[in-house]
Order: structure tokens, then sequence, then C-alpha cells
């Protein structure tokens, strides 16, 4: 497995270091102006394997470059560096802008909304390009969402690996589902330690 | 049992007030939409719904999604006739407020009557489509009204540009007897890309099919849910143990080669299940209702005709008894009876089964068989004049 990077891979294990995609909550997973539903999911995978072009991948429809992933992750996470493989002949994505933290966006919302980071990408075949991150601002990632505005001129853009590098904090970023606000306060609702019999605290 | 925020296009143009729908389109429409806001609301509790109008004073939005059902059918009321529609613009505003639904989860989907001509180009409404594809947004169009030259072309454009994955569908539905309603609700709009039609749908049908009668156990599952449950599920176990019956009977069968063996086995099974339905005193009525409502007689001649087909073809004789009992289909107790008493006749069993090629009567496992089905003949003779007694 040979690390193009410019240390000796002696040292460390790449593939350890890029295994931010064991936090991601795959079922929540999505993709808009993807050509196959689903088919995002594939691109999620071990740095072994980001150069296995033969299995599913990441493919946006005819005509149409622009891409959009919503990936949320399991725990809050922090992200140290992004790693995307494209397509060949122009189908690998040009340009890639981070959103953070927000759900339900989609193609008008990214277009107006300030990114919280934008990158040049260029044609990373070999996988072995890592675009890193103001990490300052990537410190408690709940969810991050990817838009590919463009690619080198192909008809669509394809994806076949994004890889995330960083760590994982036990923790979860609290969000509150829905609230059901009380019109008229009912008292059955709000009983009090006294009175569900029981309010001696246990010392000792 | 998707979770979904739809938003309806209603068309509220001059066209609408054309009775070629009773009572109007517009009126039909109206029914529609309620049924369909129900249809949605139970197939999934979180499901939501809003309502838009394309015509008039222009495109409106009378309801944003939302669970509530009595409010979307307030706004249906007193709406205005007027003007032309705009269907692109409709369409715009319907993604618009289905990107700031509330649930994110929701899948966001856009129904649309269209009824009056479509004065857009072709050109536009695929932009459109592509666009509502790009977001993934399902769109339904109910093409019906105005059958203008071109329009079922457009519509057919934009159903094409946004379909993904067939999750959105077009339905015709030219004027005639039937409502509006009725024909959707066989439709992928109501049943939902074949998840099932929700119950809702079924008793819908049943109930526009006619009051008491249309529905299936002479029960109104409304009134009674828990014995229509229980009449529907021990129907659905009689017809798995009659089919599971009826293969059995045709393995049997290819194993003894007897073609004639072969109906008269399988008529065998289905008289005795009859028989075992009989015993159960305990749900006598439910039997009688099952015996009303399943059509005893046809269920048993299907099971009978497959097998005879083949058999009759080189059998005049099997053939005439075939023709006898399939004449008789009408009557319940008169055809059961017929058949049995055809059964009961051994000289003629076995001259039928004299005549096969391949068949022994003396046989002893053949000698058997008539034996057991002739007890069986008996019982149901007897079983017949009880049951006439009970109705």
């Amino acid at each position: 497995m040979a690390c193009l990077h410019d240390h000796s891979c002696e040292d460390h294990d790449c593939s350890s270091d890029w295994s931010l995609y064991k936090h991601i909550d795959l079922s929540k997973i999505s993709a808009l102006n993807e050509a196959t539903p689903g088919s995002v999911k594939s691109v999620f995978k071990a740095w072994e394997h980001r150069l296995n072009s033969s299995g599913e991948h990441l493919e946006s429809n005819e005509g149409d470059p622009e891409l959009l992933v919503f990936i949320p992750f399991t725990s809050d996470v922090k992200i140290k560096s992004i790693s995307i493989v494209g397509g060949p002949d122009g189908t690998s994505p040009s340009k890639m802008r981070a959103f953070i933290n927000r759900d339900g966006i989609d193609f008008s919302d990214a277009q107006s909304m300030q990114a919280i980071q934008e990158w040049d990408l260029a044609e990373n075949m070999q996988g072995v390009l890592e675009y890193q991150t103001r990490y300052s601002k990537f410190q408690s990632v709940g969810n991050i969402t990817l838009h590919f505005p463009d690619n080198f001129g192909g008809d669509i853009t394809k994806i076949h690996y994004i890889g995330l590098k960083g760590e994982a904090t036990q923790l979860k970023r609290d969000v509150v589902a829905t609230i059901v606000y009380e019109l008229m306060p009912n008292p059955s609702d709000h009983k009090t330690r006294a009175e569900s019999g029981g309010g001696l605290s246990h010392v000792g | 049992m998707v979770l979904e925020a739809t938003m309806i296009c209603v068309d509220n143009s001059e066209w609408m007030r054309n009775g070629d729908y009773s009572p109007s389109r517009f009126q039909a429409q109206s029914d529609a939409v309620s049924l369909i806001c129900g249809a949605k609301t139970q197939s999934n509790p979180e499901n939501t719904v809003g309502v838009l109008t394309m015509a008039a004073k222009g495109v409106r939005v009378l309801a944003t999604p939302t669970s509530d059902l009595g409010k979307i059918l307030a706004c249906m009321h007193g709406l205005e006739i007027g003007g032309q529609m705009n269907l692109a613009a409709g369409i715009q505003v319907a993604q618009l407020a289905l990107k700031h639904r509330q649930n994110k989860k929701q899948q966001q989907r856009i129904i649309v009557f269209a009824g009056s001509p479509v004065k857009h180009e072709k050109k536009m409404l695929e932009l459109i489509g592509r666009k509502l594809k790009k977001n993934s947004v399902a769109l339904d169009i109910v093409n019906f009204g105005e059958e203008d030259e071109g329009k079922t072309e457009k519509l057919e454009a934009l159903l094409a540009a946004v379909n993904n994955n067939d999750s959105s569908h077009m339905v015709h539905v030219p004027p005639g007897p039937n409502a509006l309603s009725d024909v959707l609700i066989s439709t992928p709009i109501f049943t939902g890309d074949g998840e099932g039609g929700s119950g809702f749908a079924a008793a819908a049908a049943a109930a526009s099919a006619g009051g008491v009668s249309g529905y299936d156990f002479g029960v109104d599952p409304n009134l009674d849910p828990e014995l229509a449950l229980a009449l529907r599920v021990s129907m659905e176990e009689e017809r798995a143990r009659q089919e599971a019956a009826a293969k059995k009977a045709a393995e049997d069968a290819s194993k003894q080669e007897k073609g004639g063996g072969q109906h008269a086995i399988s008529q065998d099974a289905t008289m005795t299940e009859n028989k075992t339905n009989d015993l159960d005193d305990e749900s006598a009525l439910l039997q009688q209702a099952l015996a009303m409502s399943m059509d005893d007689p046809e269920v048993s001649h299907d099971v009978r005709d497959t097998d005879m087909s083949e058999a009759a073809t080189d059998d005049p004789e099997l053939a005439l008894a075939l023709q006898m009992s399939v004449a008789d289909s009408a009557k319940d107790s008169a055809s059961q009876t017929d058949v049995s008493k055809l059964l009961a006749d051994q000289s003629f069993v076995s001259s039928v089964l004299a005549s096969l090629p391949g068949v022994d009567p003396n046989d002893s496992s053949v000698k058997d068989l008539l034996a057991s089905m002739q007890s069986q003949s008996d019982k149901n003779e007897e079983e017949r004049p009880n049951e006439e007694e009970e109705k």
C-alpha cells in the first residue's frame, strides 16, 4: 500500500487517520442532484479503497455538474482535512464549499449562503491530495454539507471517494427535535416530588 | 408510510365551470383534494399537506403544509373561479412552500390538477421539471378537463424531466360517469408507489361503490372495525388453506397420473374444507358470512376448472360434468348438491375413471378414495339441509 505522502509511512498507518467515515450516520446521508438515489453512500469508505472505482460511485445528473452532499455524524467531530477523489476526463469537481451544522440546505440556499470555507480542487486521481480546513472553525461538527458547484468541463461530475480526517469526540450536539408548547398549564403534568411520593434524598 | 410533505395545486380557472365531470369540474376537483389530504394524513400521521390556487387573482397559497385536515377542508370552501391557470408559477411557488416546511426530514411532493389549457412552452416546463428533480421534489399530475392539443405532450415532457426513479406519476382522467376521486383512488397518487392501498383508500372505495352493499362483508369497517378485520383475516386464511389444498391435490394427482382423479381430489379437498368450516359451531355465523361473500362455488369451481381443463379435452363425459357444474355456479347450494350428487353416483364416477387411460378402477387406492368420497358426500348432504335451516 504505497502512500505517496512525502513522509515515511512506517511511523503511522495512513488509513487510521482517515477513519472519520466510521462516525458518519450512513442512514441519514443524502445528496441532491445524484443520478442514482442512494449512490452517495458508496463514496464513504476506508482509505485503502479510495481508488477502487469498480463499485458504485456518486454521479450527478446529465448535463448538470452540481452536487450537494449532506453528511451527518453520530457524534460531534473535529475535521482536520478533506480528500476528494473525482472521476476522469473532466468529471472531477473543481470547487468545494462547506457548510457546518445546517440542516436541509438545497441548491438555492447553497448558492446564496456564505460557506464556512471554500477550496479550489485539483484533479486528484491518486487520492493523495488533502485540503486542510481552518481547524478552529471545524471544532464541533454535527453535520457537514459539501457543495460542488462546478467541474473540469465534463458533462457530469463523478466522485469516487470523500475522505475526512480528524478526531471524533464522544459528545453529541443537542438537537431539540420537536417542542410542544403548552397553551394552558395542566397541573397533572407537573407533579412535584413531594406529591409523587418520595422526596427524600438518599444520603449515605 | 413515507414521511412526506405535499403541496396540492388547485386549478380554479374559468374552465372549471364546465359540467362534464359531475357536478362540476371544480366540485369534482375539491372532492379529490379532500380525499388526497385524508389519504396522506392517514398513511402517516406526520405527513403534512398544503394547498394553493393557480388562477383567479393569481397564485395564492391557501394553506402551508399542515397536518390539520380541518384547516385544509375549510380553505377549499368559498374559492372563487376565474382567470387563467398559471402552471409554471404555481409549481414554483409550491416548491418554495415545500422548501420552508417545518420538518426537513419529509420528502417533498407536488400534486398538480391540470384542468385547463397549458399556455407555457414545453422548454420552460422542462426547465422547471429539471429544477424539481435536482432538488428531489416529486411531482404528480392529474390531467383532466380540457383536452388541448399539445397539453398532454407538454405535461408528458414535464413529467419526464421531473421523474426520478418512478416517484412521479401522471394520471389522465377522461370525462365520464365515474367521479374524478373514484378514478384517482386506484392510481399511484393514492396508493403511493405500490405500498399497498391504504386502508383509507380501500374503505373509501367501498363506500363509493354504493352504500352497504359495497362493504366486503356486509359490515361497515367504520362501525365495527374489529369484526371487519376478523372477517377479512379469516377469509384470507381460508383462501390460503384452499390454495394449499389445491396445490397438494395437484401434486398428489401428478404422482398418480390421473387427469380425472385430479378433478375428483381437488373437489374432494374443497369439500373437506367446507365441511370442517361447517362443523365449527361458535363461528357459524362467521362462516355463513364467509360463504356468502366468498362466492364459494366460484372458488371451488375455479380450482376444479384449472385442473379439469386438460382432462376434459380428451374425455367428453368429464366435459359434460364440467359444463353442468359451471352452469350452476350462480346458485350456491344448488351447484354443490349437483356436483355432490354426481360424485355420490358411484357408477358414474367409476365409469369416468374406467374410461381414463392409466386408471385401474380395481386399484385399492382408487377404491379407498371412492369410499371416502362417498361418505363425505353423504355428510355434505346432511350439512347442507342444516345450513338451509340456519339461514
